[in-house]
This record gives structure tokens, C-alpha cells and sequence, in this order.
């Protein structure tokens, strides 16, 4: 519980339609985006300011009071979710674009401010943004760096890390970091950006965010294939990536993703078919019409049963949205959805589908599996309801298992979602004793007190 | 969605469904599309903070309390949420049943549940006693007291929503239901025969609209009956939470309307379509299942059934105008028509339709709630008019009674040129006598 004398403090520095204290106000900020979890924070504080930002992590170090930093709560980990209470500091209000700068190529804005606000922004400058995650339409920028968010475009232009250049945050005891800058090189001392990157919310709270752009592609050629067999889907992603072409998309999605998605768009997506592949490849028109062809020739040589090309950029563009729409479109036929992120080499993606099969089967769940094709990142999805206890026993039998042959063949836990509250079991595996222990002293030398969301990525001392 | 057994602290009648709040996976698609998220930033009056704190009732985390309350009546029932929601999941709904929660859990104090229950369950079903109650309106106009309200700016001194409500009052006719004939028989080659819903607030403030609304449909070649037994659609009753008395008018109207042998049941009102639409859910455990998909396959937006019959240009006359075009929740959200109308007003030669920016975001009228947070509901109608400007057409139009009423207010009060008109006005205009 907070106390009323630290309420009056945080209504003094921020005003009271800043500082939320009523209990339906408080419920409802204690979710994110992963099933099943829900922690109830003490007080929710909306800073508009950087300096608030500071003052408000000032009070929580003196007093000693867990804080959790949250965006729009479209996270897939429980990265915001207040497990020990608490403040919960919602950036949303500090929400400006700062800077389009046209001739260093960057743009600085607040953690607040939603992804594809951004994207837009700078694509008015005739500016390109890479980093498109599914929930881009909602997901702030803090988050999205703070997850080290993937997206569809990631086998081409890379994940969020690739594109921070700098960030300025307010570290646990009330401090200021400011890392990185403008210059495209910087050695100079330890690399604080790459390691705020990714980390959850546990080092420090982002403010502000310098990201790189790029010139956009000129031209773009896309793919919609269709699969009579998911496996031969998985060997032309390896295929065509052999062939030395990288795309900027290979999205894949499974017969029950198709049918999900197909009941909510209504585009006309084969529902027959056992898996489908959006692929895009782009930039200068020459090379754009040189690798269409090749990639065509692949297609055809693997045995896809449909190839079909978007007419136009509308329909390349509704079809994109189509599949960002995959993981929301499952929900429509269970109330719960169990969602994973295993990634692999992606000469494995045969291996793997056939694995989730397998699986799928022993366990007798109906799983949906979409993903990055072209990452070898998955999202196997079992659809379940929370209520039946036998079913989620059996659910996260599934995942052990899968997790168990996805580290043996050097795949990765997590690819895109981070750890969170969800997979600090599955992290542990991955990186054994040791690699959790050098975590554990990062995150002391940032936040010896523990107070920045605590119990996130791996357990804190005082649990283990 | 009627639950029999209790429900976590909802009353057992006329509670959500378990189901259908489990239902959302928290993705937060909804967010960026629900108007009242966008205006106060308050996850709770998301859809998704919305349908959480349901959940939390249902499994008996939260009383059905006084917070609930106001976001149950706080939530637009736009539906813009259920367009966005690729899970499926109907916030709006919920909402609705939210609100006959509260009357059941939180009655209001006497006076104001027997003033409710007036409008409820006497005036609104009975077409009589509403045109009754509109003659004093009628004479407010005609014996010119309203020129010296408005001019006096008495009401100024008043509560807001009482300045709002005087200044939305559209110069009214005689109710079209008193005049209309029952059978109006097509005036071209005849196509076929269709039963015509006329709602309540078409036939007491825009009895002109749905005067053209006949006259188009009998041009495109249809005879139309209009039975003078129909009663209001239930749908002011659904969205102040008395689903019963919904139920009682549903019956009455499903009973009039299958007795009559005709292709479909049109309505140029979308806030009646849609709840006409709704009658297989809402009288699902009391009536035959076949005969209500019957009907809800029949019951047809004017622009849809145009549309799907195919418009008859040959003879129209041009309409030089360049217009824009209001959707209303009810038509684009509620029963997913966005293409019909647009195709409807291209139909007319001479037309140029220019679309605004967001032009399905609501107006921000949304039955009552215009004059119950008129603030809100101001700064909702702004942003809309706001995006009217910028496309500069000569000409507003939109396809149901409460956005009309709305917009018509709003366009007067900021000064700006443009008339609100009815699709089917904009399609009689081109109709030749």
C-alpha cells in the first residue's frame, strides 16, 4: 500500500488528473497483452515531463516503493504487469516527436509516442522507419525499445535494436543516463544503449528515443503462395534465402491462422490450404523485377500449389494487415490464447513444423502457428480455455517440450517477445546458472534496491 | 447473450455472457479506434478497460458499482470496436447489457425511474401518444416562441443539455405515419413489393427524408407498404438498459411484418436497422430460430437494398454538387454497410462524393448521450466537423436520424455553409416527379 503522504507528493508534482488512485482505474492497468496475468498496482502516475519522470523515480528510491514502467500494454511477456505492486508510471502522455532530422538522417521523439505515429511522420519527409511489430497501431516506441520489438520486415531491415541510436533515461537511484548520439560511430566506453535495449524495463526508464531512418524502397513486388503441405513452405524460405536474395518479408501462416484470419478480414484467403506465404522484395525497380522472378522460379520448383502477385501497393498493404491481425484472429475461436515465440536457425523451419505437429498431437491441443518465417521466428499458438485446468497442464507440456528441442538444435526462447513474468523458467535453460548470474549483477549495478519492475527476466535474489 | 444462472456479482437476468468477456485478449486494437479512449487517455473507458472490468464483475473481483455504471452509459455503443476487434469481441454490446445491469442493480431514485419508465414503457411504444407529445413542439415553432428563445438566449442560463436539446429541434412536420399511405404503388416498371420500417424520430422530426424515401423506392419500381400498426424498434429501450420492454415491441413488430408477403423490410433509419438486425439475439430464447433469420435476412438499409437490386439510373436527374459522407455508427460498425452508400450516391449523375478523413469515427450523438455529456459529446462533434471542412463539399450527407440531428446543430452553431441531407433526400433530389 502507498502511504497518503507519498499520494500528496505525487499529486503535488504531477496534479491530481495525473495520479490515478481509484480502484476500476488501477484494474485495469495491471494487464498486458499475455494471458493469464494480472497484478493490481497501488497508485498509476502519468508523467508529461522528463524532470517528472525523475522526480517521480526520486520519491520511489527514497521511499523504497517497486515501480513498473508501462506504454500501451500490447506486450506479450508481462513486461508492464506490476507484480509487486506499486507504482505503475504510464508513459503515454509523453507522447511529442521531437525531431525529423533530415540531414543526420534521425528522429527523436518521447517514449510515448505510438509507433506508427512515427512511422507516418517521417514517411511525410519521404523517410522510412523499419521496425513494423504487429501491434504497431497502439505499441509506444519506449516499449517497442524496451522489448527490442521484431516485426514483419525484420529478415531485411532488422529488429528495433538495429535502428536505437540514442535514448536518455532516468536510472533507478534518480540519475540521469544520456548514451549514444547522432554519429553513426561510437566506441566510446561501454555500449549503454545495446544493453538498455532489450531490457525490459529493469535498468531504467526510457524518456526520449533517437532512432535512424533510411530512404524507403522504391519499389516493391509482393507475394501471396499457397502450400498444400507447411513443410514445403519451410524449405522455400531456406530456398530462396540460398539463393542469396533476402526479401523483406516472409510471413507464414497455418491452415488454422488462415481460416482465423480469413473470418475477420474476409479477403479471400484459400481456407484449404495448409499454410500460405506472404513474401515481399524491394528496392531499385531493376533488382526489385530481377529477384520477382527468381523467387517465382523457387516457388515454383519447391511445388507451391498457388503463386499470386498484389496487383497493386493496396493490395500488398491489405494483405500485411491481414497477417498483423493473426495473433487477435486466434482468439476468435477460444477464450484463450497461449502464445510463443521460438525461434530457429531457419534451415530448421521444416524440422521444426513437423515438430509442432507432433506435439500438437501428443498433447491433443489445436495449435495455430504464424510467424517470421524468414527469422526462423514462430509464434505456435495453443488455442485453449483458461477454465480447463487438465487443457493448460497439457498446454505447457507442449511448450517444454518444444523449448527442450528448439535450444538443442541453438534456437532461442524468445525471439521478438522478450522473457518477462512468462519465460524466466525457459530463459534459465537457455542460459544456464551462470548466464543468469551475470544478469543478476548488471541489474544490481543499475537498481541495487530492486525497485525497477522487479521480478521480470530472471527471479530476484530475495526469490531464488 | 442472457445468462440464466448468476454470474459472478451480475444479476442472473440479462447479464453478459462469461464467454464473451473472456473473449478479449487484451491486444488493445481497439484503442486507437474507441472515441471516449481517445478523448480522456482512460484505459477504463477503452473497450478493452471496458470489457475488463466486466470480466472482473463476472468473476466477482469487482460489485457492480457506481464506476461501472458510468462507463456502461459513458461508452458511445458506436461499435467502432467491434470493426477493429479481429477477435470478435463486442465491447459495445456488453456495454448495452452493462446498462440493464445497472438499472436492475442500481435503480435510479423515484422521480426520475417513474419519468424513465414513462418514456419507456407508455410513451415510446405508442405511436399515438408520441405524436401527441411532439404537438407542443410543433406549436413552439409555429407560434414563433422558439424565434424568441433563441434570440432572447434565456436558455443560456439553463443546464447546457437544455440549450443543446431546444437548439437541435428541426423545423418538424405533421408525423408521416398520420399521412403516409399504407400501400404506395411503384411509378416505373414494377420490380417488386417491399414492406417500409419507418422509425420514430424519422416519422416526427424528418417526415420529409422518409416521404423520399417512398417516392425513390416506388421510382426504382417497387410498390411499398407502410403498415400504420408498426411500433418504435426497441432500440431507445436497448440503449437505457430495458431490454424487456425491447423484447415486447420486437414481438409486436416481427408478428406485423412476416404476416406480409414482400421481398424485403426497408428502413431509412440505421439505428433501426440495427436494431431490427438484433432481433435474432434478443428474442433467441422466444422465438422459432428459422423465423427470426428470416426476418433478419429480409429487414434492408435503403442504400443496401438499392444497391443489391441494383439502381436504376436511366431517367435521374443530375445533381451538380460535390458532397461528403457522414457514416453512421449504426450503419458502417453495427451492420458493416460502408460501400453501399457511397455507391448509392455515385449512382447520380453530375454527383462528385469527396470522403473526409475518419469519416466512420462517430459524431459523437449517440442517443442520448449528446445531451447527457454535452461537453464530451462537443468536443466528439468537433473533430467531425473538423474533417468536414477540410474536404469543402457544398453538401453533408449521412443516413441516420440522430447523426442528422447532431450534425445539423453542430454545422449551424461553428457557421459553416454546407446542409445536412439524408442519402434519400440526396436520391430524391435526382428523382424525377
Amino acid at each position: 500500500m502507498i502511504s497518503e503522504h507519498i499520494t500528496a507528493k505525487l499529486v503535488q508534482l504531477l496534479t491530481k488528473e495525473n495520479v490515478i488512485t481509484e480502484q476500476e482505474d488501477l484494474l485495469v492497468l495491471g494487464y498486458d497483452s499475455t494471458p493469464g496475468l494480472h497484478a493490481m498496482p497501488d497508485i498509476v502516475v502519468y508523467p508529461v515531463s522528463s524532470e517528472q519522470v525523475r522526480d517521480i523515480m526520486i520519491i520511489a528510491r527514497d521511499e523504497g516503493i517497486a515501480i513498473t514502467p508501462r506504454g500501451s500494454g500490447t506486450g506479450l511477456s508481462g513486461g508492464s504487469i506490476p507484480i509487486q505492486g506499486g507504482i505503475v508510471i504510464c508513459l503515454n502522455k509523453l507522447n511529442k516527436i521531437l525531431e525529423i532530422d533530415e540531414e543526420n538522417l534521425t528522429a527523436t521523439c518521447q517514449a510515448g509516442v505510438v509507433t506508427l505515429d512515427l512511422f507516418n511522420a517521417v514517411a511525410e519527409k519521404g523517410l522510412f522507419y523499419p521496425p513494423d511489430p504487429g501491434s504497431q497501431k497502439i505499441s509506444t516506441m519506449g516499449g517497442n525499445v524496451m522489448e527490442d520489438a521484431g516485426g514483419l520486415r525484420g529478415l531485411k531491415y532488422g529488429v528495433t535494436r538495429d535502428y536505437v541510436m540514442a535514448l536518455k533515461c532516468v536510472l533507478p537511484d534518480g540519475s540521469l543516463l544520456s548514451t549514444g548520439g547522432k554519429s553513426v560511430k561510437d566506441v566510446a566506453g561501454y555500449a549503454f544503449k545495446d544493453l538498455l535495449v532489450g531490457s525490459e524495463g529493469t535498468l531504467g526508464i526510457i524518456t526520449e528515443i533517437t532512432v535512424k531512418l533510411i530512404p524507403p524502397p522504391q519499389d516493391k513486388k509482393t507475394f501471396l503462395t499457397y502450400f498444400d503441405d507447411i513443410r514445403t513452405a519451410g524449405e522455400a524460405v531456406s530456398k530462396i534465402i540460398a539463393a542469396k536474395i533476402i526479401p523483406s518479408t516472409m510471413e507464414i501462416m497455418d491452415k488454422a491462422t488462415i481460416n482465423c484470419v480469413e473470418d475477420y478480414v474476409s479477403i479471400g484467403l484459400p481456407r484449404e490450404m495448409a499454410a500460405l506465404l506472404l513474401i515481399e522484395v524491394d528496392g531499385h525497380p531493376a533488382v526489385v523485377a530481377e529477384e520477382a522472378i527468381a523467387v517465382n522460379k523457387i516457388l515454383e520448383q519447391v511445388g507451391a500449389a498457388e503463386i499470386h502477385i498484389a496487383k497493386d501497393a493496396e493490395e500488398a498493404v491489405s494483405l500485411a494487415e491481414a497477417r498483423r491481425t493473426a495473433l487477435s484472429a486466434l482468439a476468435r475461436v477460444c477464450p484463450t490464447t497461449l502464445l510463443e515465440d521460438a525461434t530457429v536457425p531457419r534451415s530448421l523451419l521444416p524440422e521444426t513444423f513437423t515438430l509442432i505437429e507432433k506435439l500438437a498431437e501428443k498433447y491433443h491441443l489445436r495449435v495455430g502457428t504464424f510467424g517470421h518465417a524468414g527469422d526462423g521466428n514462430l509464434h505456435p499458438t495453443v488455442l485453449c480455455d483458461e477454465r480447463d485446468k487438465d487443457e493448460m497442464r497439457r498446454a505447457h507440456a507442449f511448450y517444454d517440450e518444444l523449448y527442450e528441442q528448439v535450444l538443442e538444435w541453438g534456437g532461442t526462447v524468445s525471439g521478438e517477445h522478450g522473457i518477462g513474468i512468462a519465460k524466466k523458467d525457459y530463459l534459465a535453460r537457455q542460459i544456464g546458472a551462470g548466464g543468469v548470474a551475470v544478469m543478476r549483477r548488471v541489474k544490481n549495478s543499475f537498481d541495487p534496491q530492486g525497485i525497477l519492475n522487479p521480478g521480470k527476466i530472471f527471479e530476484s535474489k530475495q526469490e531464488s | 447473450m442472457t445468462g440464466t444462472k448468476q454470474l459472478g456479482n451480475f444479476t442472473p437476468e440479462d447479464a453478459p455472457e462469461y464467454g464473451d468477456v473472456l473473449q478479449c485478449m487484451r491486444c488493445g486494437f481497439c484503442l486507437p479506434t474507441c472515441p471516449t479512449f481517445s478523448l480522456t487517455g482512460r484505459e477504463r473507458s477503452s473497450p478493452r478497460g471496458r470489457v475488463a472490468l466486466a470480466r472482473a464483475v463476472s468473476e466477482g473481483k469487482l460489485e457492480f458499482n457506481q464506476a461501472m455504471k458510468e462507463e456502461a452509459y459513458f461508452c458511445l455503443d458506436c461499435r467502432a470496436c467491434t470493426t477493429a476487434c479481429p477477435s470478435g469481441v463486442k465491447a459495445g454490446e456488453v456495454m448495452e447489457i452493462c446498462r440493464a445491469q445497472a438499472h436492475q442493480q442500481q435503480p435510479l431514485p423515484k422521480w426520475q425511474s417513474v419519468f424513465r419508465n414513462f418514456i419507456l414503457q407508455k410513451m415510446l411504444p405508442s405511436p399515438d401518444l408520441l405524436e401527441t407529445s411532439m404537438l407542443p413542439a410543433r406549436l413552439y415553432q409555429k407560434l414563433g416562441i422558439q424565434w424568441l428563445v433563441r434570440n432572447s438566449k434565456i436558455l443560456k442560463l439553463a443546464p447546457a443539455w437544455i440549450d443543446k436539446a431546444e437548439g437541435m429541434i428541426p423545423e418538424m412536420h405533421q408525423p408521416l405515419r398520420q399521412q403516409i399511405p399504407q400501400f404506395s404503388p411503384a411509378t416505373t416498371e414494377k420490380r417488386g413489393t417491399v414492406a417500409f420500417f419507418l422509425g420514430c424520430v424519422m416519422t416526427l422530426m424528418y417526415a420529409e427524408v422518409s416521404r423520399q424515401t417512398v417516392r425513390v423506392l416506388n421510382h426504382q419500381g417497387y410498390d411499398v407498404i407502410t403498415p400504420k400498426e408498426q411500433k418504435c424498434c426497441g432500440a431507445p429501450h436497448l440503449t437505457e438498459g430495458d431490454r424487456e420492454t425491447t423484447r415486447t415491441l420486437a414481438t409486436h413488430n416481427l408478428d406485423l411484418f412476416m404476416k406480409l408477403d414482400v421481398d424485403a423490410i426497408v428502413t431509412d433509419c440505421a439505428g433501426c436497422g440495427s436494431a431490427l438486425k438484433e432481433y435474432e439475439e434478443i428474442l433467441a430464447e422466444r422465438q422459432d430460430h428459422n423465423r427470426l433469420e428470416h426476418f433478419r435476412h429480409k429487414i434492408k438499409d435503403i442504400s443496401e437494398f438499392l444497391v443489391e437490386v441494383g439502381i436504376r439510373t436511366e431517367g435521374l436527374k443530375p445533381v451538380n454538387k460535390v458532397v461528403t459522407y457522414h457514416e453512421p455508427c449504426h450503419l458502417c460498425h453495427a451492420q458493416g454497410i460502408t460501400k453501399q452508400p457511397r455507391e448509392a450516391i455515385q449512382s447520380i449523375p453530375g454527383i462528385e462524393l469527396r470522403e473526409m478523413d475518419e469519416s466512420s469515427w462517430c459524431c459523437g450523438s449517440a442517443a442520448t448521450f449528446s445531451l447527457k455529456f454535452t461537453e464530451e459529446s462537443q468536443k466528439i462533434l468537433d473533430r467531425k466537423l473538423n474533417n468536414v471542412k477540410k474536404t469543402e463539399a457544398d453538401v453533408l450527407i449521412t443516413a441516420n436520424p440522430g447523426c442528422h440531428l447532431q450534425l445539423a446543430w453542430g454545422l449551424r452553431q461553428a457557421e459553416m455553409p454546407q446542409p445536412v441531407l439524408h442519402l434519400s433526400e440526396l436520391l430524391g433530389e435526382a428523382t424525377p416527379d
